[in-house]
């Protein structure tokens, strides 16, 4: 992508330490900067930004491995959280591995649009295709940089409000770019 | 298509609790696809004492798919528009669950008004008021609330006995005060368009 840096001279001159650690976002035409800092913030930050258009379906292997349970007198307080329909006894439902309980339908349905509880937000597994692109990189230590290129492309999202631009190609390596050009013309593009 | 029966709940199970909530929701019309939702301003925040007004439509795949929120009621605050009513929550959009109902998303909207996040805002301007100027921010938050969402300072009897005078019977008159959360005017708008 085209990293847009910025020199501001209102801002305190960031310190530069191991890329892996820092991110730091700008945008030139709202002289805004962020920073971003640490392994701990990057984790939370990544949970956050994978979450930005919500979570990916689940796996069809994994609706399908949903154990069925019958609905008995012990157990048959409440109700199905999606249709708000109470427990009617004997009836068969569907049991997450969060333990949480839907109607076969009502559940089915709505992790083919997300993989998540609808109660708790468990994640289930999601299809291959969905990981794909992440997986291509191989090792650990790619996955993680090909993740940290998409939180760079999410947080530029958030803070212009403005689709498009700057997402269209992302590069393999945004978090390198670091604060260290001091370019009076206040940015430059890196590549 | 739109779960209707699950609506329907969710309109009986929000008025058993209205007096504890404060929040309301009330059909626009017979189709259950459009609604109206009402909020206290939270105690403590410059919307107290205002009323505020949410304009709620259903999507076809609701509740599979988020309703659609927008203040209706004009409101100062860094995360809705202060021009359009629309407003900047997460679980109106990526972050919903069809486990969230009406009320728990007004609720939220609620909440969303005793803490705004200027970091992500939905009106600029607002939200660097906010950053920049706390106090003007208060203020203007407050004239708004003052000015927009105090419909009437006319009591319930009050408007009940000008909508009486009007000549609507009083019990039709004070269900439609009832249904649109005491705004007169729609209230109004309700009793002539049948």
């Amino acid at each position: 992508m085209n990293s847009m840096e910025e020199r501001d001279p209102d801002q305190e001159e960031p310190q530069t330490t191991d890329p892996n650690e820092r991110i730091i976002l700008i945008h030139p035409l709202a002289q805004g900067m962020v920073v971003i800092e640490g392994a701990t913030s990057l984790e939370s930050l990544l949970r956050d930004m994978g979450n930005k258009y919500g979570q990916p379906p689940a796996s069809k292997a994994s609706i399908e491995a949903m154990p069925r349970v019958e609905i008995g007198e012990d157990n048959k307080d409440g109700e199905c959280a999606i249709c708000l329909e109470e427990w009617e006894s004997s009836a068969i439902v569907r049991k997450m591995t969060c333990k949480h309980r839907f109607h076969g339908n009502c559940v089915e349905k709505w992790l083919k649009i997300h993989g998540n509880c609808p109660v708790c937000r468990y994640e289930m597994p999601v299809d291959d295709e969905e990981l794909g692109k992440k997986r291509d990189g191989g090792d650990e230590g790619r996955e993680w940089r090909r993740t940290e290129r998409e939180i760079w492309v999410s947080f530029a999202f958030n803070g212009n409000r403005r689709n498009g631009d700057s997402n269209e190609n992302p590069s393999s390596d945004s978090a390198d770019f670091s604060p260290s050009s001091p370019s009076a013309t206040d940015y430059e593009t890196e590549s | 298509m739109i779960d209707f029966a699950r609506v329907q709940k969710e309109l009986q199970e929000c008025s058993r609790d209205v007096e504890a909530s404060g929040i309301k929701v009330a059909p626009k019309s017979d189709n259950l696809g459009r609604l109206t939702g009402t909020i206290p301003g939270p105690v403590g925040t410059p919307y107290e004492g205002g009323t505020f007004q949410i304009d709620i439509t259903l999507p076809d795949g609701y509740p599979f798919e988020p309703p659609k929120m927008q203040f209706a009621t004009k409101v100062w605050h860094p995360n809705i528009s202060s021009q359009s009513g629309a407003i900047c929550l997460d679980i109106l959009k990526d972050q919903w669950s069809p486990a969230l109902t009406l009320k728990t998303a007004l609720l939220s909207v609620q909440a969303l008004l005793s803490t705004p996040e200027p970091g992500d805002p939905q009106d600029a301007v607002v939200a660097q008021q906010y950053l920049r100027d706390y106090q003007t921010f208060v203020g203007t938050a407050r004239y708004w609330t003052e000015t927009f969402a105090k419909t009437s300072s006319l009591g319930v009897e009050e408007k009940v006995q000008k909508l009486v005078e009007m000549g609507f019977p009083e019990a039709l008159a004070r269900s439609a005060l009832e249904s649109v959360g005491g705004d007169e005017n729609l209230a109004l708008e309700k009793l002539c368009s049948g």
